[in-house]
């Protein structure tokens, strides 16, 4: 089945996507109102705690940790997604990619964005998080390089940069599509700004292409170490049922598999949304559902390889958590992830639901689902079921400004995505346009028109 | 803020598992506990709460697990009581345990700190440093003993914890710590401090009795010891010597003797390594009755 | 850092209670408590407040009757911390965790502070001046007789000024009250050793049998004995010393116990015949009273197995000298005497008179030695109260509103007293009852002489000096007030005095040649004496008189079993809260009781095989019925009881006493049963039988254990070796 139609028009490409930055209708202002005051109940919760202090969420020795370090992962996690879509694929010559990698990596940006917030949010000392940074002082004191969290420090904001660098740079041959074809208002100035003066030369193509290909390269790397960096968070601890080898891999493998998740379900909703049926065809998301498919089948090796590490392991401490995780007060919720994370994705293995919009729809709510529910299974049954039995304790939970605080998040990130569709091309023209270039070229039909792009 | 700070610094606050015959000079400040002689009276637990500004949090927070007690008395049964197939009664008694921060060589807080705000201070106690934490929390996490305490609120601005007059009890020697830092036992460091200011200004080094922590100094039973382990003369360092505990070792070579060794010093998850400045003489079972 | 050398004539002169208070201060601040936010307190400090050096001085501890000796820390002017005073025999420098709560009782925020005229529910401060011509207007034309006093146990100066106000009233009606006393022991131990209180050294003892006896807690004085525990442990030569607890409740004793024997309530004194008869070494009238005492009906009556018994009297005749001591556990019932008259005996036979049981040391002042406080008196008390008979009753260093048992009904009878003054800290239960409630210095801000029941090495008079300026401006010192309600009485013969201190003062120096003071001369004497904190005398000693004697001894059988009220309630006494007046220091509440470590809350244990049979979960609350009321408490499963007891503490479930104290958990001496001994009166505070049934509600209990509750789960955490293993003399 092929990916694209062979004879779209060019004019038609960049009709179809300017379309989507049209001003919204009224169901837009109600979603983003929702978002926002999703955000609301968050910066309230976050004022309450900030405050009166964390006690306010319900953390206590030894529950040191608790939501906001498992959803700071998760929105990390959420980011490899365009990372895998836009450099990995683009590396391996994957074409399907290119409808749908430029929301992704905004997906990236903006998960990286969420994600910075729950730093700041679980420190007990907020005003002070710029401690973490090696700015010039008095004192002469330099963070400890030592830290994995300090790694994690560094390593996001690499990344975040090196992600906006990215979204951007490949953006800008569609921002001067746009400029070219608005008329006079703010997102002409807005968009001439942007484009940079783009003329789409052959010396500003090639040059871009090498920019690109530079960035991607960089890149991978940089998102495999990333999530390696917060993996070692809890791998360099010797708690139970943190201190495996395996983490790593394991974390990145996770976060591949929720940024894929998430794809799906933003793939469906800006398809139906903004009606890029022509473009985010079926064969794509075919594609896309078989790679989180597989991806979910390595996720489930690696959790497995954890398990079973732990099972054979000399440690009997984490032996006695992983038993604890499978039948204690986290058991209902470890079960579920388990499921989710394992056996809902073979869903996905048969071809008659590959298809099928509102089965993955569900479907890819729930994987994503499960992987929050995997990375709060990571952080809270160490806390609770550690080396020191005095120091257990099976009954605290997360309060509801925890709760507000993940819960806005969500918000968050939907209002920054929703302006982001709003604002920029959420589907790559100029990258459909060599992909319908190269359809026409395969099948000798000459349906693309040339001329302006 | 120059590289070479950081670079001459580096092995002078980052401290690795002690690898010479002395691992610091001319003080290591160590303990010994006598469980044996511990009664479980919690009288060293009181006495840190007056000595360090610890704050009563209250019938609440206690109930969340929020408390700020440094000093813990743990209770054990033996693991048969009440079990199926075990003794309906405790007719061993039970068994006290004063746990508190163990003040690790090798600690697993210290590399963590995103910020450097515990470190290893030249004379061997684990630093905290209130002013530069942050409060990520990434110590207590790495702690296997759970002996770190957050301040999870404002204790000096809540209702009831130090209301006025109450607030004069306050120690001055000691920072009343405000919402967001991490704290523990520091070993009494304010005292350590005057003594070594006092021993300084009389042109010689501490003596082995200059100097007790607060715990130490309450002890009905006298089953704290206290003192400088690398110098001969304290009764820390005999005590070690005498029970073949040594500093640097993650297993004693005297636990490898077959059928276990006849002394009674040793120290808890020394096998991960820690490297805990505290040793503990194991309560006897009486074999006599 | 000790600072002797500047004068402190001039500085305990102005602390004193005829002082100047403000002299200490130049311009603008008044007191301390003005001063408070800046760091040096005083604008115009004396030259001995030398701002970050620390000052110390002695005292004594008033937080239980022990005596021991305080050593306080003083920056700028207030008191931080205390220490042990190491000169002390009794403490030796170590402090308890109820001593180191000292501070909270004198830094409360919750203290009376002005003198209060009560009516109804509110109180209307008034001044000193009319507080003291109100209580003249009220006892004009009052007959002595009419007049009564109840106080806690008290000693030195102030036992002699109290006697003396109330010689000058023409009253004897003095009810020393103390709610938690050893009082059955004492009039046992007259009696089986021909002193109240002998010497105990459990340090010298190779076996040391309790029949309850919480020495490590709150047993007469713990920190000593604690101290001679560690000694003991070490052991002579070598041999750690064995301790074996018997008693229905574990203490903090038996926690620490090699040997731990659950007894049948009220069958200690049966378990110490038999004994005696598997000892087989007594003759006479002992042999003659143990003879029915065999293995198997001992057993059988109190729980404990033959061959349980058979191991002690084999241990006891192997090791000795051994010391046997009797305890809260034995002395609660109505035949607590013979209880504790059948373990002396053991004493006796064992032949520990004499080696671990010794001749006490008295301090030579008999006037200065302690009124020792019991329950008798506070039956004598209520029922002096029901019939009316007093006019006017002044309280001190009591809370029988708190501590009496509600089948008393005390406080009603209390009512009936026409003008009630109450001399208190904080407007605890009774001190709500007052028509007057007049305001004491904490005892970190008054002068006193005490001493302790219980004297260790030598005879000691231990000194109390404030150890800093008082907080609040309106209160007085007891030894203040009396003198000046004396002085109302018979003005000339205390003109000389202007306040307490100089009373004091002019008091022990007159006496200063027996006090180890002649040829100083007085001020030095003096300021020596307030330095020290201690006066050590060669004491008069006596002679272990009492008699070996079974005669007269009967032990009931063991209680049969009520079908209505299946279980015995023993009311347990925690270390730090005792009768409950220290409730209101919120260290001690949230210090964890260290065999439960639950805070802030009353509990009720209960084994847990008990408790499967009742249905009964941790943190169920059940309602806990006897014949004389109920209460609804949170259980707690505890191995360390006799499934046919249950235990609640005492200490909590105040009304009133201030924001720490008020409405935390429940008071179990209101559902006591009046039930008496026998021989001395005393309330039997074991006696109380009760059922228990749930009340369907659950809670989740706060301790500070975790959800194991004491199990190590496999990891090498609290360790023992058996004793076999090692060698003590290799130690250090």
């Amino acid at each position: 089945m092929k990916d694209i139609r062979e004879d779209i028009a060019w004019a038609k490409i960049n009709q179809d996507v300017l379309k989507s930055l049209e001003n919204p209708r009224k169901l837009f202002w109600i979603i983003l109102f929702v978002a926002i005051a999703m955000v609301g109940v968050a910066v309230g919760c976050e004022i309450y705690q900030y405050q009166v202090g964390l006690g306010v969420g319900n953390f206590d020795n030894p529950h040191m940790w608790g939501l906001y370090i498992a959803t700071f992962i998760f929105w990390i996690g959420m980011s490899h997604s365009g990372t895998l879509l836009s450099a990995i694929l683009h590396l391996m010559h994957a074409d399907w990619r290119k409808p749908i990698y430029r929301f992704a990596e905004a997906m990236t940006t903006f998960s990286l964005m969420t994600a910075g917030l729950f730093v700041a949010v679980h420190l007990g000392r907020v005003w002070q998080i710029y401690y973490a940074l090696p700015y010039p002082n008095g004192r002469q004191v330099w963070p400890n390089f030592q830290s994995p969290l300090l790694w994690d420090a560094m390593a996001i904001f690499t990344y975040l940069s090196s992600s906006i660098l990215f979204l951007y740079v490949g953006m800008i041959p569609d921002l001067a599509i746009c400029r070219d074809n608005m008329r006079d208002c703010w997102r002409k100035k807005f968009y001439t700004v942007l484009s940079l003066g783009w003329e789409g030369t052959d010396r500003q193509w090639r040059n871009f292409r090498v920019t690109y290909l530079t960035i991607a390269c960089f890149l991978i790397p940089l998102a495999v170490s990333v999530h390696s960096i917060v993996a070692s968070d809890f791998a360099m601890s010797q708690q139970p049922g943190w201190h495996i080898t395996s983490f790593p891999p394991y974390f990145v493998a996770g976060a591949l598999y929720s940024g894929c998740a998430a794809i799906i379900t933003l793939f469906i909703i800006l398809r139906y949304v903004f009606k890029f049926e022509e473009y985010m065809t079926l064969p794509i998301l075919k594609k896309t559902v078989r790679l989180t498919f597989a991806i979910a089948m390595v996720w489930t090796y690696l959790n497995f390889i954890e398990y079973a590490s732990v099972w054979y392991g000399h440690n009997q401490v984490a032996k006695d958590l992983l038993i604890q995780k499978a039948t204690g007060p986290y058991a209902p919720f470890w079960w579920a992830m388990n499921f989710l994370g394992s056996v809902v994705p073979f869903i996905m293995f048969f071809k008659r639901f590959q298809t099928n919009i509102p089965v993955l729809m569900v479907v890819s709510l729930l994987l994503n689902l499960g992987m929050w529910l995997e990375r709060w299974m990571i952080v809270a049954p160490t806390f609770s079921h550690g080396y020191y039995p005095w120091t257990w304790d099976h009954s605290q939970w997360p309060s509801f400004v925890q709760w507000g605080i993940v819960f806005g998040s969500f918000g968050w990130f939907t209002m920054l995505f929703m302006v982001f569709c709003k604002v920029f091309p959420s589907v790559s023209m100029y990258e459909v346009k060599e992909m319908v270039y190269h359809r026409s070229r395969e099948t000798k039909k000459l349906g693309a028109v040339e001329g302006a792009h | 803020m120059s590289v070479s700070t950081l670079l001459e610094n580096w092995s002078d606050y980052r401290h690795l598992h002690p690898v010479d015959d002395v691992p610091h000079n001319p003080y290591k400040w160590a303990m010994s506990i006598d469980l044996d002689a511990c009664s479980g009276c919690n009288a060293c637990s009181v006495a840190c709460y007056a000595e360090n500004n610890l704050p009563v949090v209250g019938r609440e927070k206690f109930a969340h697990g929020q408390a700020m007690h440094w000093m813990r008395i743990e209770r054990y049964w033996d693991e048969d009581i009440s079990a199926p197939g075990g003794r309906d009664f405790p007719d061993q008694g039970a068994q006290f345990l004063p746990m508190m921060c163990q003040q690790c060589e090798a600690a697993p807080c210290e590399t963590v700190c995103p910020v450097g705000a515990t470190n290893h201070t030249p004379d061997g106690i684990n630093s905290q440093i209130y002013n530069r934490c942050i409060g990520s929390r990434y110590c207590s996490a790495n702690c296997p003993y759970k002996v770190r305490y957050f301040n999870w609120y404002d204790y000096p601005t809540t209702d009831n914890v130090w209301p006025a007059e109450m607030n004069q009890q306050l120690n001055p020697d000691v920072t009343v710590r405000g919402k967001g830092v991490m704290e523990k036992c520091t070993f009494c460091i304010q005292r350590v401090t005057v003594a070594k200011n006092n021993a300084k200004t009389q042109g010689r080094l501490v003596r082995d009795g200059d100097v007790q922590t607060a715990c130490q100094q309450a002890c009905p039973t006298s089953a704290i010891s206290f003192g400088n382990l690398v110098d001969p003369e304290s009764k820390v360092y005999k005590q070690w010597k005498a029970q073949h505990v040594e500093l640097d070792k993650e297993a004693q070579t005297k636990d490898k003797e077959e059928g276990g060794s006849d002394l009674r010093g040793y120290r808890i998850l020394e096998e991960l390594r820690p490297y805990p400045s505290v040793m503990y003489l194991e309560r006897v079972r009486e074999t006599a009755i | 850092m000790m600072n002797s050398g500047f004068d402190r004539r001039d500085f305990l002169k102005v602390l004193g209670w005829g002082g100047a208070t403000v002299a200490l201060s130049g311009c603008g601040n008044g007191s301390v408590e003005d001063g408070k936010e800046t760091v040096v307190s005083y604008v115009e400090a004396k030259d001995y407040v030398i701002p970050s050096i620390s000052v110390y001085f002695n005292s004594t501890c008033a937080q239980c009757d022990a005596g021991c000796s305080i050593t306080g820390r003083i920056r700028e002017g207030r008191v931080l911390k205390l220490e042990g005073n190491p000169d002390s025999a009794i403490n030796r420098g170590k402090t308890c965790g109820l001593g180191q709560a000292g501070v909270q009782h004198h830094y409360n925020p919750d203290r009376v502070r002005e003198p209060l005229l009560r009516t109804g529910d509110k109180g209307e401060a008034i001044s000193w001046d009319k507080a003291y011509a109100l209580i003249a207007e009220k006892l004009n034309g009052v007959q002595g007789e009419e007049i009564a006093f109840l106080s806690g146990g008290v000693s030195g100066h102030l036992k002699v000024l109290l006697g003396n106000y109330l010689e000058s009233l023409g009253s004897r009606n003095h009810y020393v009250y103390e709610a938690i006393a050893p009082a059955v022991l004492r009039a046992a131990n007259q009696k089986s050793y021909g002193a109240e209180m002998p010497r105990f050294s459990i340090n010298k003892a190779k076996v040391v049998l309790s029949f309850g006896a919480d020495f490590l807690g709150s047993w007469i004085s713990p920190v000593h004995f604690s101290q001679q525990y560690a000694q003991f442990r070490k052991g002579v030569d070598g041999q750690r010393g064995v301790l074996v607890q018997v008693e229905s409740k574990m203490t903090l004793t038996g926690a620490n116990a090699d040997r731990w024997l659950p007894v049948r309530p009220g069958t200690e004194g049966i378990l110490a015949l038999g004994i005696i008869n598997a000892l087989g070494t007594a003759s006479g009238d002992i042999a003659a009273a143990v003879k029915d005492y065999d293995k198997q009906r001992v057993s059988k009556d109190t729980g404990v197995s033959a061959e349980q018994i058979d191991k002690i009297a084999a241990l006891l005749k192997a090791r000795t000298p051994s010391l046997v001591l009797v305890g809260g556990a034995a002395e609660g019932y109505a035949h607590g005497s013979q209880n504790a008259a059948a373990i002396n005996l053991l004493n006796h036979v064992l032949g520990n008179v004499g080696k671990t049981i010794g001749v006490p040391v008295s301090v030579p002042f008999p006037q200065m030695s302690p009124a020792t406080g019991n329950t008798a008196a506070l039956q004598a008390l209520n029922n002096s109260l029901a019939a009316g008979k007093y006019k006017v009753l002044f309280s001190y260093a009591a809370n029988p509103v708190f501590t009496a048992p509600t089948v008393m009904k005390f406080k009603d009878n209390l009512a009936k007293v026409g003008f009630k003054v109450v001399f208190a800290h904080y407007l605890d239960e009774t001190a709500l009852q007052a028509d007057l409630v007049l305001p004491l210095d904490s005892a970190l801000e008054d002068w006193g002489t005490q001493v302790p029941e219980y004297l260790a090495e030598g005879a000691q008079i231990n000194i109390q000096q404030p150890l800093m300026e008082k907080l609040h401006e309106n209160t007085r010192g007891m030894g203040d007030i009396l003198l000046a309600l004396v002085k109302q009485r018979r003005a000339d013969a205390y003109k000389d005095f202007d306040d307490y201190y100089a009373y004091l003062r002019n008091a022990l120096l007159q006496n200063k040649d027996a006090l180890g003071g002649s040829g100083v001369d007085d001020d030095y004497f003096w300021n020596d004496t307030l330095s020290k904190g201690i006066v050590k005398l060669a004491g008069a000693t006596g002679n272990l008189s009492g008699t070996a004697s079974a005669v007269g001894l009967t032990l009931p059988p063991p209680a049969a079993a009520d079908t209505q009220y299946p279980l015995q309630l023993i009311p347990s006494i925690n270390a730090s809260l005792r009768d409950g007046r220290h409730t209101n220091q919120p260290w001690l509440q949230e210090s964890p009781d260290p065999l439960t470590t639950i805070v802030w809350d009353s509990w009720v244990e209960i084994h847990p095989k008990k408790a499967a049979e009742l249905g009964i979960v941790e943190g169920d609350i059940v309602e806990v019925t006897g014949k004389n009321g109920s209460i609804k408490v949170q259980a707690y499963l505890f191995p360390g009881i006799h499934p046919d007891a249950i235990s609640i503490p005492l200490g909590r479930g105040h009304e009133a006493m201030g924001r720490y104290a008020k409405g935390y958990g429940v008071n179990p001496f209101q559902i006591l049963d009046a039930v008496f001994d026998k021989e001395t009166g005393e309330l039997a505070m074991h006696e109380t039988r009760v059922k228990v049934s749930t009340t369907g509600q659950r809670v989740i209990v706060i301790k500070d254990e975790g959800p194991v509750g004491g199990k190590q789960m496999g990891r090498k955490i609290a360790v023992r070796v058996p004793s076999n293993k090692i060698d003590l003399s290799k130690e250090i």
